[in-house]
């Protein structure tokens, strides 16, 4: 943002970034800050809140509890829960993706003008939140709702099969929630793609699995890539699917972090909870970040050794 | 020598946006000569390219027959037939380097690693790139990027190798070069090439034949030399080289153009049947100082050795061009001078509307 | 965000939202409607005598003359989502005057931490019983002493000792409420009566058991069923109460506070945890259904006024208390909100099928089972989490 290089052409005086500094630290770091501090605190009387005294016992609380029994000892449940969101979100990010790349590859061969119209569409969901949007589903996977209907209308089925409550439910709403995350980076990168690369591969003699494989799939790696990162990241910290659509009988890590700052009343351990996410999301940017370089080194590379 | 490549009858329509049809193919009849090299000839929108998208197989023709080598290949899929295309835009993978470019599609054929290396460095070497093997053709000026596109498809060792106005976007210099360049390898390698172009001079200088597309169908193919010499039609004798097109009427033995002396059968070229223009070459027009002559000159350009002269011979145009040698020896043409305008005895051709 | 942290008092919002349509649930939502059409008219009717009530009230208390009369102003509330009608406040304001700024919160803990920061500036919130007790503790609350109002001497004998505020020197008395079981006895395979039924890992009802996504309250409930006491500190207590929840988990179809009602109307659930005001909504729809005064004993949750320390309308807060244990305005609070409250008189303003359900109106045979529960310690709240989070694995 800030360059030490002077007087290059517009480039301005280096406090014409000030205020996108200010508002960085402002709105994004100082939060996390106090997160982060706040992880390192003792509880508050009442657990409501916190005590200014230093502790790490948040983080002991992450994989060593007092067990119901008394002893203390390693406990997996945090990991677990952990596991079941990265589980949740990596389900949720790979059935995205394999939607996405179909539709978001349809919309860019429409004409021009066809395509505009096509992704507002796809951006109609956002107009009524999220809330609304999962209750919609409530209605739709219920024993007594449409699909259900209409199967046992045909005569498919006799008992209505249990969608909602179940985890392909939570699936459900977590892939409809974050399906325009993963279209519009695609699209936005498919739309760019030359197809005359993909005649070129045709015509060197590539069926067209290989020519989605080693073509169009490297061009539209990108938006790939930020598609990832934009439905795994949020999938990561998603709150209403597991609630209202799973039925609450599996938490998600939101969902405890949410109860520590509630009921439960450890806002410290909330916190660190909140600082484990936000490790375990820049570790998972991290991991993209690497690659997504080693991707692009090893197709430009010219050694044989990575061809054969 | 056999036919490499035999097309009969292929018609092939668009629709447009507006709802309307476009015939891109209209019966088109091709036969190109194992090891020979067919440039398909014509201004853009006539056809050319789609008859090349045919063979190559991204397009489908709506009907005829397209065979290679006497088997059919109109239904095969784009990536079974043993043709390759050298792309207008080249069409170089991005993310690949200029090796894996040309490995591509080796490795499609499934040959083993050893041979498309050594496939790999000889098709190089052909480009002269040797050594750029490495680069992202990012990193590459147009002339190496066209040398990619063209290593890659004679990498494959086709049948026929098909060349879609494939120097266009070089500059002038490096056309003439790349023009050279191509026959060589066409030489070197013996594969039948089938080049696209609207560039006539590009189409003479390179051609074994050439075909003139227009309007979705080939109104001439023969050696460039001769289609150049005897233009069919209107169209041909105007867009090969240049040509004065007048029209003409036959009475009796002789044919009469306005604004000329009536010619006898035997100073003119083609049968009465031909047509009714004749198109004459404007080096095969003389002119001299005349005060009661039948033209006024309306235009002189000097350029270089040569003298453009353009004429006004009862309303139409008539352009003749003279060594500017000749001027030298006395008269120079100036605006405004009557001219009389004459034929070279055996230049004047019979042409098709 | 905070839909786990929704709670009772939000009966319907998000139902009537969602499901309305598709499940028939219309009665739900137009019934509230109606009802308070015909809470108004009563009050157009009789709106004398509650008048002559209050001035009575003012008479009897002649004595404490230092009771502030209204002098316009401002009253920033602090209440629950959806827990008090809007046309009451209107009614307020026009009567005095004064006028009301309401805030929401969805949970005691997300009111007490904004208390807590500071500068949050309300002049009446709405703590529940054990929030009192904890707010008291810790000086968040200012000694109004309401049972000395003109209208505290409406308040219910058993609601002016209470464990949490004895005598009523901090806070009066708003809407009280049980958290039992609902069911279904035609379609629910087996009777139910106790909580070891509800939690029971053979239950008849499985695959249709839902119960309220509430770690106080089903904990509550748990510690009942392996007969042990709410808030016990117990360890072993909850190596059985985690026993007990996980080997009843598989049953468990929907672990949801919201859209409870619907559920239970519908017939997609035949057994939930239910809060009583919920289960007369959803009886309304579904005549079948019964609500359980659980054999071990259930939670009975109280509501309350009190004001803050630093609220900055002490005066207008005393008037706005006062004036809601006023039988008549806080019969109508009832009647939109469904649940009891702890006024004398307010039933004749109450709606007839609320002052006759034997949900809302504890019956006398039962009123034994239904007793607060004071606030669990720091250490049992840890406990409740712990076993909470076990079984929400």
């Amino acid at each position: 943002m800030i360059t030490k290089k002077r007087g290059a052409a517009g480039q301005g005086s280096w406090w014409a970034g000030a205020p996108g500094l200010f508002y960085l630290i402002a709105l994004v770091l100082a939060p996390l800050v106090v997160i982060v501090i706040y992880s390192f605190l003792s509880r508050a009387k009442l657990g409501v809140g916190v005590k200014w005294e230093f502790s790490i016992a948040p983080y002991v609380e992450l994989f060593y509890s007092e067990s119901l029994s008394g002893e203390r000892s390693f406990d997996p449940t945090y990991l677990q829960i952990f596991g079941n969101s990265f589980l949740y979100a990596l389900i949720t990010a790979g059935v995205c993706l394999l939607l996405s790349i179909p539709i978001a590859m349809w919309i860019a061969t429409r004409p021009a003008d066809r395509r505009t119209t096509l992704i507002f569409l796809v951006t109609i969901p956002f107009w009524t939140s999220l809330l609304i949007r999962t209750y919609a589903f409530i209605i739709i996977l219920n024993d007594n709702g449409p699909i259900n209907g209409f199967l046992g209308a045909i005569g498919a089925i006799s008992m209505p099969i249990p969608m909602l409550y179940t985890p392909f439910a939570t699936v459900v709403g977590l892939v409809y929630a974050f399906l325009p995350f993963m279209i519009l980076p695609i699209y936005a990168s498919a739309e760019r793609f030359d197809f005359r690369l993909a005649e070129a591969a045709y015509d060197l003699g590539a069926a067209k699995w290989t020519v989605l494989r080693r073509i169009v799939l490297p061009a539209i790696r990108p938006g790939i890539i930020a598609g990832l990162v934009l439905v795994f990241i949020p999938a990561l910290g998603s709150f209403l699917a597991p609630e209202l659509l799973g039925g609450g009988k599996t938490s998600m890590i939101a969902n405890v972090i949410a109860a520590q700052f509630g009921a439960s009343r450890n806002w410290p351990f909330g916190a660190a909870l909140s600082v484990m996410v936000l490790v375990i999301t820049l570790l998972v940017l991290l991991v993209f970040a690497v690659l997504a370089r080693r991707m692009s080194r090893t197709s430009g590379r010219s050694s044989w050794e990575v061809l054969l | 020598m056999g036919a490499a490549l035999t097309v009969r009858g292929v018609t092939k329509s668009f629709a447009t946006p507006e709802g309307g049809e476009v015939h891109a193919l209209k019966d088109v009849d091709l036969d190109v000569e194992d090891g020979s090299f067919t440039v398909l000839l014509g201004p853009s929108g006539c056809g050319k390219t789609t008859l090349l998208r045919c063979v190559a197989g991204l397009e489908t023709p709506d009907s005829g027959e397209i065979m290679l080598h006497g088997e059919r290949i109109d239904q095969v899929p784009v990536w079974k037939r043993r043709v390759n295309t050298v792309f207008q835009s080249y069409a170089l993978f991005p993310h690949m380097t200029v090796e894996r470019n040309i490995a591509f599609g080796l490795e499609m054929d499934g040959i083993s690693r050893k041979d498309t290396i050594d496939k790999v460095n000889e098709a190089l070497q052909m480009v002269r790139l040797d050594g750029l093997g490495g680069r992202k053709p990012s990193q590459l000026s147009g002339g190496q990027q066209q040398r990619v596109a063209l290593a890659r498809a004679l990498a494959k060792q086709p049948e026929v190798l098909l060349l879609d106005e494939p120097l266009s976007a070089l500059d002038l210099k490096l056309r003439r070069g790349m023009q050279l360049e191509l026959k060589r390898l066409q030489r070197e390698t013996s594969i039948t090439f089938i080049l696209v172009t609207h560039d006539q001079e590009e189409a003479m200088a390179m051609g074994d034949q050439v075909a003139v597309f227009d309007s979705g169908e080939i109104v001439q193919i023969g050696a460039p030399r001769d289609v150049y010499l005897a233009p069919r039609t209107r169209f041909v004798a105007d867009f090969i080289g240049e040509a004065n097109v007048l029209p003409a009427q036959w009475s009796g033995d002789s044919i009469s153009i306005p604004g000329f002396d009536d010619l006898h059968r035997s100073l003119i070229v083609g049968s009465e049947s031909a047509g009714e223009f004749v198109a004459v070459r404007p080096e095969n027009v003389i002119i001299e100082q005349a005060e009661s002559g039948n033209g006024t000159v309306i235009e002189v350009l000097f350029v270089g050795g040569l003298l453009h002269v353009e004429v006004e011979v009862q309303g139409s145009t008539v352009s003749a061009r003279q060594s500017s040698m000749v001027a030298e020896s006395g008269w120079m043409p100036a605006i405004g001078d009557r001219v009389q305008v004459g034929f070279r005895a055996g230049s004047v051709r019979v042409v098709e509307a | 965000m905070m839909v786990k942290l929704k709670t009772r008092r939000s009966l319907g919002g998000l139902v009537a939202i969602g499901l309305a349509g598709v499940l028939t649930l219309s009665a739900c939502g137009g019934e509230t409607t109606v009802d308070n059409g015909a809470a108004e008219e009563t009050t157009a009717v009789e709106a004398a005598p509650s008048e002559e009530t209050a001035a009575e009230g003012d008479g009897s208390e002649a004595a404490s003359s230092d009771f502030p009369a209204p002098n316009g102003g401002e009253l920033n509330l602090y209440n629950w989502t959806d827990y008090i009608s809007p046309d009451l406040l209107k009614r307020f304001e026009a009567e005095t005057g004064i006028t009301v700024n309401l805030d929401n919160f969805d949970s005691n803990e997300t009111m007490l931490s904004k208390l807590q920061a500071g500068g949050a500036n309300y002049d009446v919130v709405v703590p529940s019983d054990y929030m009192v007790a904890q707010m008291i503790d810790l000086g968040l609350l200012q000694e109004v002493d309401p049972a000395a109002f003109p209208n505290g001497s409406f308040i219910k004998p058993e609601f002016m000792d209470v464990y949490f505020d004895p005598g009523r020197k901090y806070s009066a008395p708003y809407m009280y409420g049980t958290t039992g079981i609902a069911y279904d006895p035609t379609k629910a395979g087996g009777e139910i009566d106790s909580w070891v039924d509800f939690f029971d890992a053979d239950s008849p009802a499985a695959g249709k058991i839902g119960t309220l996504n509430d770690q106080v309250e089903l904990v509550h409930a748990a510690l009942r069923a392996v007969g042990a006491e709410p808030c016990s500190v117990n360890r072993d207590d909850y190596v059985k109460v985690e026993k007990l929840l996980l080997d009843w988990k598989p049953n468990v179809a929907v672990i949801n506070s919201d859209g409870v009602i619907g559920r239970m109307a519908s017939g997609e659930q035949t057994v939930h945890m239910m809060w009583n005001g919920a289960f007369t909504r959803a009886q309304a729809d579904n005549a079948n259904l019964e609500y359980v005064y659980p054999s071990e004993g259930l939670n009975l949750w109280s509501d309350n006024f009190a004001v803050p320390v630093g609220a900055q309308n002490v005066d207008n807060a005393k008037i706005f208390i006062n004036w809601m244990m006023d039988p008549k305005n806080i019969g109508e609070a009832t009647n939109f909100v469904g649940y009891d409250n702890g006024i004398t008189g307010s039933g004749e303003f109450m709606l007839p099928e609320l002052s006759a359900s034997d949900a809302v109106i504890i019956p006398e045979e039962f009123k034994a089972l239904a007793a607060p529960v004071p606030g669990c310690s720091v250490e049992a709240i840890d406990l409740y989490d712990a076993v909470f989070t076990s079984f929400k694995k």
